[in-house]
């Protein structure tokens, strides 16, 4: 393949994995967070089952723990659109494919080697 | 393995953030030093896929999941941790700043888990193990699977001196999760290793020893 057509099947190899996420991603805790909630009880470490409750409490205990209350909130939380659900979703996560293709692009013309 | 915000005191992630900015400017200097204008295509693309492919967290046992962290994949293609430390950086700004994936406040822990230990360990384990070993691709699994696995533990340590996880269970719930979501690292990475040789042979770093033989 010559090096255009190849960045753009990379490309959209890219925005094809970005358009599947949302319909095949697990919405279970991630590793660090099922690792939080086991140590604060609110899931066995073991387990599988999660208590929302002692789960959002323990959110709130850590503030205490750390002193770190920032907060901060993102445009799009959790890479939701909102009220689009899976369309959103979708859209949120190509779009940010997007962009990451476009700054990388910039970033990386700025800062390449010239000759 | 994203930290959000709280999970870690103010001062000790600014003391991350002081670290993740050296290795984000070296990195800046690899750039200018290494990066030739024809490869920044690639470095964008494998920058898009790793995004992407962070966004699909597969299940694994315990009620968990986890995703690809595309460091070791990055530092190997591309024939330099720090190539790892410049994409993961990009990725992690866009994920903290737009989706909350991952805190601001932490965002240089961040960096440094999963760009700069990820693409270091990614690298080295690479270079180390393919000279021994030989063929690319299992050598790729391991490395990758040892970047996650190294990130993880560094993670647990951070949130012991953060007082959030006791050291001890930190390691070990840390340690279990991510001994298994490196599987799907390593097999990701050498899955993607293998398309982009056969593809492109010459699309790699010669450093990465995959062409070189």
């Amino acid at each position: 393949m010559t090096r255009d057509r190849t960045i753009a099947v990379g490309a959209i190899v890219a925005i094809a994995i970005a358009v599947a996420a949302p319909f095949i991603a697990s919405s279970n805790p991630d590793g660090l967070e099922s690792a939080f909630f086991g140590i604060f009880g609110a899931k066995d470490i073991h387990g599988s089952e999660l208590d929302e409750a002692a789960a959002a409490a323990a959110e709130e205990q850590v503030k205490d723990i750390t002193g770190n209350a920032f907060e901060f909130a993102a445009p799009f939380p959790d890479y939701s659109i909102g009220g689009l659900s899976k369309t959103g979703e979708v859209l949120a996560i190509v779009a940010g494919t997007v962009l990451v293709l476009v700054a990388a692009l910039g970033l990386g013309k700025a800062f390449s080697r010239t000759e | 393995m994203h930290i959000p915000d709280n999970f870690i005191p103010l001062g000790q992630a600014a003391v991350y953030w002081i670290i993740a900015l050296v290795f984000i400017a070296l990195s800046l200097r690899w750039a200018r030093a290494e990066m030739q204008e024809e490869k920044v295509p690639l470095v964008a693309v494998l920058a898009a896929g790793i995004f992407a492919i962070q966004a699909v967290n597969i299940p694994i046992p315990w009620g968990t999941s986890g995703h690809m962290m595309g460091a070791a994949l990055a530092a190997i293609v591309l024939g330099s941790p720090f190539a790892a430390v410049f994409v993961l950086t990009l990725v992690l700004i866009v994920q903290g700043v737009l989706f909350g994936d991952g805190g601001i406040t932490v965002l240089g822990a961040n960096i440094i888990n999963m760009g700069v230990i990820g693409g270091f360990i990614g690298y080295y384990g690479y270079r180390g193990l393919k000279r021994v070993f030989g063929n690319p691709y299992p050598v790729a699994f391991v490395a990758a699977w040892l970047s996650m696995f190294v990130g993880a533990l560094a993670c647990a340590v951070e949130m012991a001196l953060a007082g959030t996880f006791p050291l001890g269970l930190g390691l070990v719930s840390m340690g279990l999760y991510h001994a298994v979501i490196g599987v799907i690292e390593g097999a990701i990475t050498a899955m993607a290793l293998y398309l982009i040789v056969t593809a492109r042979p010459d699309i790699l770093s010669r450093e990465s020893g995959v062409t070189a033989g």
